[in-house]
């Protein structure tokens, strides 16, 4: 069985998903493969763009301020990629990288702004929401689901913490505690903190709930309405002016119930970001995927690149493989955003870091070869800290126009691209810009094939 | 004692410690579950957990890390292990592709092999038709009232009847699979239709037998591999080039021995056949003279044994024929972790859970407008039909088959 058409996206995260839009938007015929779910679906559906800077603990204040120093120090990080280009004049190499962020910034916010996942937040400031363990962390944009305007502004702000009976997810007592702690030493609001659970049974019993169970539940007509009357004596009692409740506000009505649950309570109302298997993450990919097939694109779930064809100086064709069937598909140009190690764009084992469908370069953060290192050696004892773990520095190093380069410094292939978490050159651990580079390296390589698919016709 | 004796009576030990060792082909599927990173995702898309909730269905992510790591006591997983409806949705989403619809499998045969007794009840019936008529519905009695049944069929959805065709020279074998056999033989006559109308040189099993699934998803390993090996038997004496089939679940189950026994032919569902073997634009000339031109607004089901268990294109296959037909208008549904709760075996023993399942797509097919609901699958078709029957729908539901067959012209 053989397909053809103009773009072959391999890789259905965020990288892969805005690089496909952008290029069916101009109405390329873009088929995207995707073999399993993306790190996107996994993440808290908050996009980063750059938090910290690497073995830095204070956080940069806007995006703007992060890139000019990462520019400046990493010349070869996946955002400093658009920058160096011999076309960019040296001393705009900043306004440039600035520009390009600031645009795919945009871009996300305008697209997304109808599906279940709109986002508020802006590239000129970082926003610090609160996650369901009571800390901060640094980011650009968020769902409208999940901001509040004035919870940490508000002199006389107070806050509850909601959890729910039976769902292990989230303890609103430890996130209460840790948060007003938090509060307490910066000597900023909100000064009053409160928790409460509350009882819910999307299946009749109150215990072994899942996010997923409760954010299904309150898309249901009446859910809400019950969850407000629940609400209404502990928000009396502790006087709340805001409510953060674990990330299950809805799959599909999420911003429907915050504006209703406002409404019936007369506070400000905002999911907190949580862990995996996190309902916003699904919301993001949801909405992801429905503006690319809006744009035209066409997806084909669980299939898997597993070789390809060469003619000259291009990739001709690549294999793909469904559970019970194999399909060949060729393309003008291809986008490499397969992921890293969770999405399989990466193999990591004693024999090396290796990128299983074209063979490609791989190199560590040192940018050497990374072909015969042992991984276990490129990994921090302490799991999460500001120095990151090396091992996901390791990946591909491209060109200006984002494709993959070989051991010469060149172009593996003219028509391949990548994008995503697949790059080499950054740690979106510590940095937190793994969000942001894929939709900016995903936005960039698309611009780079919709400009070579001009060019060779 | 030497060593040869020593494993021996290892060997010999096995029933009593109630283990049964892997076979080789099992091993990938172990093996899959040690790259699960925990991380819950296919607990969000899993339509069981959707339909009952955690607590009663511990979902796919327990299914990986807990219920496959408590050999030798499997049975402690009985009252869950039963309730997977097979769709494969969790191993498609899956970052690492773990296989848990064979874990499930995999589980379910242990069970059956050491407590019988956990085993549901509710699989005595169907085991007794596979072992003594090697067919997953019990054949008519008689043979007169089955064609006559036949004959009631065709005359209400207006299709023709060809003879049965039954040739050792044939290059096409087409396998109906069971229930299209002996309870949808609407499906099963359309079949034969649509390859007859286009000249294909087909034939059908002298005596048909089941393919072996639905003792698979039972955990009789033995009944799956006797039909198995039964039906390569045949299909290697009859040396046909090519298998299709109208049926989801035979379509990747004979992809799947076909690989396994080296039958060196594939087997594809009869829209892949459609498109690939006799093509878009021949299908297209050949409607323009449909004697049905009537408008009709259709919805999609897709199949889970095609989309997940085979390749999501053959889906794509049915809506590019679907465009070619007169007067069909097609809206999809937005259903995506889909499962008519047909699959698994799940309605012979929990049909509160099936019917749970099916209820997602209810609303989505009502949502789309459509006046009928049109899928590839015999089982999905009836599962399906019930449930918008007992929900008072006025929504109708076609075989896929039967209605591409009912819009082809007469045959000159």
């Amino acid at each position: 069985m053989n397909l053809e058409c103009d773009v072959l996206i391999i890789g259905g995260g965020m990288a892969g998903l805005v690089a496909g839009t952008v290029s069916a938007k101009k109405g390329l015929n873009t088929l995207l493969l995707r073999r399993g779910q993306s790190a996107t679906a996994n993440s808290s559906g908050a996009i980063d763009i750059i938090g910290y800077m690497p073995e830095v603990s204070e956080p940069f204040s806007s995006p703007k301020e992060g890139l000019s120093t990462i520019a400046g120090l990493y010349p070869l990080h996946p955002y400093s990629i658009v920058g160096y280009s011999d076309m960019v004049d040296p001393d705009r190499v900043v306004d440039e990288i600035a520009g390009r962020v600031r645009e795919t910034v945009n871009w996300l916010k305008k697209n997304l702004r109808k599906t279940v996942s709109p986002l508020k937040g802006s590239f000129n400031h970082n926003i610090h929401p609160i996650t369901i363990l009571g800390t901060t962390k640094p980011t650009c944009l968020i769902q409208e689901t999940m901001y509040s305007e004035s919870l940490q502004k508000d002199d006389d702000s107070a806050l509850l913490f909601v959890g729910f009976s039976g769902h292990p997810d989230f303890n609103p007592s430890v996130a209460a505690k840790t948060y007003l702690e938090d509060r307490l030493s910066f000597g900023e609001p909100p000064r009053k903190v409160g928790r409460c659970i509350l009882e819910t049974a999307p299946f009749g019993k109150s215990y072994n709930i899942s996010s997923i169970e409760i954010a299904r539940h309150l898309d249901h007509e009446t859910s809400i309405q019950d969850l407000a009357n629940q609400l209404k004596r502990p928000v009396e009692q502790i006087g709340a002016s805001h409510v953060a409740v674990p990330p299950v506000l809805g799959l599909k009505k999420a911003v429907e119930n915050k504006l209703r649950l406002e409404e019936l309570l007369g506070v400000e109302v905002f999911e907190l970001l949580g862990f995996p298997p996190s309902v916003p993450g699904l919301r993001l990919q949801m909405a992801l995927e429905s503006i690319f097939r809006k744009s035209g694109g066409k997806m084909l779930v669980g299939h898997e690149a597993v070789s390809y064809t060469r003619a000259e100086d291009r990739v001709s064709g690549v294999l793909v493989r469904a559970p019970r069937r194999e399909i060949q598909i060729d393309a003008r140009a291809y986008v490499l955003a397969t992921g890293k190690f969770i999405g399989g764009g990466l193999n990591g084992d004693e024999n090396g870091i290796r990128e299983p469908v074209f063979d490609l370069m791989t190199v560590t953060r040192e940018y050497h070869s990374a072909e015969g290192i042992l991984p276990t050696r490129f990994t921090n004892r302490i799991a999460i800290s500001p120095l990151g773990q090396p091992v996901y520095s390791c990946g591909l190093t491209v060109d200006p126009y984002f494709r993959p380069v070989g051991e010469d410094g060149l172009e593996w292939a003219s028509n391949l691209f990548a994008a995503g978490s697949i790059l080499a050159g950054y740690d979106y651990s510590s940095e937190k810009s793994g969000l942001g580079v894929a939709a900016v390296s995903g936005y960039s390589a698309a611009k780079n094939v919709l400009d070579y698919i001009g060019e060779v016709t | 004692m030497n060593e040869d004796e020593a494993y021996e009576y290892v060997k010999g030990t096995l029933k009593k410690e109630r283990i049964v060792p892997y076979q080789p082909y099992e091993l990938e599927v172990v093996k899959s579950v040690e790259s699960c990173i925990n991380c819950g995702l296919c607990i969000n898309h899993c339509p069981v957990v959707a339909a009952v909730g955690l607590n009663r269905f511990s979902g796919p992510r327990s299914i990986a890390v807990e219920l496959s790591r408590s050999p030798p006591e499997f049975w402690s997983t009985a009252d869950t292990i039963y309730l997977c409806t097979g769709c494969g949705t969790c191993r498609e989403v899956c970052p690492k592709n773990v296989d848990i619809p064979e874990v499930v499998n995999l589980i379910r045969a242990r069970i059956f092999e050491h407590r019988p007794d956990l085993v549901p009840k509710g699989f005595s019936m169907i085991r007794e038709v596979l072992t003594e008529h090697n067919l997953a519905f019990e054949p008519w009695a008689d043979l007169e009232e089955k064609a006559e049944s036949r004959d009631m069929r065709l005359e209400k959805l207006g299709l023709p009847y060809v003879e049965d065709r039954r040739t050792d020279t044939a290059r096409v074998l087409f396998y109906p699979g069971c229930q299209a056999e002996e309870r949808a033989q609407e499906v099963r006559e359309a079949g034969k239709v649509i390859l007859d109308y286009f000249d294909i040189d087909y034939t059908l099993l002298d005596e048909m037998s089941c393919c072996g699934l639905p003792a698979k998803l039972i955990g009789d390993n033995k009944t799956s591999r006797l039909l198995a090996e039964k039906m390569t038997e045949k299909v290697k004496k009859l040396g046909a080039e090519i298998v299709v089939t109208t049926c989801a679940g035979c379509t990747s189950n004979l992809s799947d021995l076909s690989h396994h026994y080296e039958w060196g032919i594939p087997t594809v569902h009869l829209l892949e056949f459609l498109v690939e073997m006799i093509g878009l634009e021949r299908l297209r000339e050949v409607m323009d003279h449909s004697p049905r031109q009537e408008q009709v607004h259709v919805t999609v089901h897709d199949p889970c044994h095609l989309i997940r268990h085979t390749s999501r294109q053959i889906m794509d296959h049915a809506l590019d024929i679907l465009r070619q037909l007169p007067g069909v208008r097609v809206t999809e549904s937005n259903a995506i972790d889909s499962c008519c709760g047909g699959g698994g075996m799940v309605s012979y023993h929990s049909g509160d859970v099936a019917n749970a399942v099916v209820r997602e797509n209810l609303e989505a097919i009502h949502k789309t407008g459509a006046k009928k609901l049109v899928t590839p699958c015999p089982l999905c078709t009836a599962q399906i039909e019930s449930n918008l029957f007992k929900a008072g729908s006025s929504v109708e539901v076609d075989d896929l088959t039967v209605f591409i067959a009912q819009r082809l012209p007469k045959k000159r």
